[in-house]
């Protein structure tokens, strides 16, 4: 049995917590959703309820449906290479018995360093004089593009970033998942005669699909949120090329001040993103393997 | 059969390394080009290796901006919050777990909804909160603001309720409170997943950039990102700065690297904890 709270045990063990998550997380929250439906402008103190033109203006807005269709590309350009990658790199290292540790730090370490700093270091690497990038493509003589001013390439050049940047992280994840699997499955795998494509297909793939929902999951809500390395690269160029729904957002609350249509972004983001994570709650508890 | 086993991961293993040494190459690019001349890197040669180390790029970058400054301005707000979030974390997780109340199961649920909603869409009352409060452009502002943590509630909850109940029961016969119960007792058992929110929230904290980029304007109270960013913007253009920029990089990046390959054990196993939370 658990013991029945008194009020004061419940007003410091709960209530003085619970503070910050209301100040900062609950009731912004809350405000948001109300602020998207006025004109405030930050710098006068009057405002008018302007139902949901917000929203019609939003939907009817070519920069915000440019900005739904480059957070789709980059969501999906970003999530699926790190997923797989994740996945590949973990196998491999799963098969090696020496070395792991030191192979997973190399491939980790980009998670840890600084968003910021790193896309100053990599908007250098993809120069198209100086920079490492263009030097290696053209030493294969492959085609060089000028990534960071090009908008056919300029979100291809956040996507690699973000991919570098996260993929050391789902390694872990994965190899975590495929440490927990029962060396008996495989055993049997073995007696049946099972190669290693059907290992990796029958027994690898299916077992860890509890880790894979759980990273795609992740790492989209992740993608909604990509703002540093757009904002270092390219601050959403060129032509909006690499502006997001965030990044939309960001440059109408504070740079326009225009916090009604900011406001209503960002509800947009944050229904997508209880979507999300309301499918993965939903799903997480039917499949739970181990 | 043997021998072609260990050809066969010798091979597996020199590729795994390629791929590392790939991971990092963007930081190793960067400590050579921050030891490089400008004219060196504008020759566009191929070599990696800077023929004369110019140290004194590090010198002439501090001189630009108050760098350690934005360092030590990471690290305190950081390590506060970090210590702070793991206090008040600790006494929800205990409530949560070890006290009966009233709406218990909703108010978990209610912390358990904001886990993954996007911090960016609370910006801007959080703004004029942050302005009410006279906290604006101050490091007290970016503290205050970074306090709640829901993965931190989550998990030392879940650790939370791996303590036997009998030891808590026990404790509770011989008359101890609840406040020595949580630290002498349930603390102390869950002291790696005490260890590992810690390092994931200081990660993130120390690296955060968007939202005290917004609500600070004045140097003394840049964190490093922030503060490498704006001198980024203002020198970035000319390629004349370009080792000093990447000299102020260095500054930025390589405190939590150095940290990381030190303490890289407990780095790993932080995030692989942090993959016990699905659901």
């Amino acid at each position: 049995m658990d013991k029945k709270a008194n009020i004061w045990q419940l007003l410091f063990f709960v209530a003085i917590p619970l503070v910050p998550l209301l100040v900062f997380w609950i009731i912004p929250l809350f405000v948001s959703v109300w602020l998207s439906f006025t004109n405030w402008d930050y710098i006068s103190p009057d405002y008018e309820y302007v139902g949901l033109s917000n929203y019609l203006n939003m939907l009817a807005d070519e920069a915000f449906l440019q900005a739904l269709g480059n957070t789709l590309l980059f969501a999906v350009g970003t999530v699926i290479p790190t997923i797989i990658l994740g996945f590949i790199f973990a196998v491999m290292l799963s098969r090696l018995r020496r070395n792991v540790t030191f192979l997973q730090g190399l491939m980790f370490a980009p998670w840890i360093t600084p968003m910021i700093g790193m896309s100053i270091v990599w908007s250098w690497m993809f120069d198209p004089r100086v920079g490492p990038v263009n030097q290696m493509l053209g030493f294969f003589g492959l085609p060089e593009p000028h990534w960071l001013t090009d908008s056919n390439f300029a979100i291809w050049a956040v996507i690699i970033v973000t991919v570098w940047k996260n993929t050391g992280w789902a390694m872990l994840f994965f190899s975590d998942a495929l440490t927990k699997i029962p060396q008996s499955l495989f055993e049997v795998a073995d007696i049946e005669g099972a190669g290693r494509w059907a290992k990796i297909r029958h027994i690898l793939i299916p077992l860890v699909s509890p880790t894979t929902l759980f990273l795609f999951i992740i790492l989209t809500l992740d993608a909604l949120q990509a703002f540093d390395q757009i904002n270092v690269l390219t601050q959403g160029g060129p032509s909006g090329s690499t502006r997001t729904l965030l990044y939309l957002y960001y440059e109408l609350a504070f740079e326009q001040f225009n916090m009604g249509a900011a406001t209503a972004v960002a509800v947009l983001i944050l229904v997508i993103s209880a979507i999300l994570s309301f499918i993965s709650m939903k799903i997480s508890k039917k499949y739970v393997y181990y | 059969m043997a021998k072609r086993e260990k050809i066969e991961k010798l091979i597996l293993f020199l590729i795994l390394l390629a791929i590392g040494l790939f991971m990092v190459f963007p930081m190793v690019w960067m400590m050579l080009s921050s030891l490089k001349t400008t004219e060196e890197i504008l020759g566009g040669s191929l070599t990696l290796l800077p023929s004369d180390p110019q140290w004194s790029n590090f010198p002439k970058a501090l001189e630009m901006a108050p760098f350690l400054r934005f360092v030590w301005n990471s690290f305190f707000t950081a390590s506060v919050i970090v210590i702070v979030q793991l206090f008040l974390s600790s006494l929800l997780a205990y409530a949560l777990t070890q006290m009966e109340f009233k709406g218990r199961n909703t108010l978990f649920m209610i912390v358990l909804s904001t886990y993954m909603l996007p911090a960016a869409a609370t910006y801007v009352p959080s703004y004029v909160i942050i302005s009410r409060l006279g906290l604006m452009d101050s490091l007290a502002g970016i503290i205050v603001s970074n306090l709640a943590n829901v993965f931190t509630i989550f998990l030392l909850r879940q650790n939370f309720l791996k303590v036997p109940k009998e030891l808590i029961e026990a404790a509770r016969a011989d008359g101890a409170s609840e406040w020595t119960i949580l630290w002498k007792i349930v603390a102390p058992m869950s002291k790696n997943a005490l260890i590992n929110a810690s390092i994931l929230s200081f990660v993130l904290n120390f690296n955060n950039y968007l939202w005290p980029s917004l609500i600070t304007n004045s140097e003394e109270n840049y964190l490093i990102s922030v503060g490498l960013n704006r001198f980024f913007n203002t020198q970035g253009a000319f390629e004349q700065t370009f080792p000093l920029i990447m000299a102020a990089t260095v500054i930025s990046v390589l405190p939590l690297l150095i940290i990381y390959f030190v303490l890289q054990k407990y780095f790993i196993s932080a995030v692989s904890s942090s993959s016990g939370l699905k659901g």
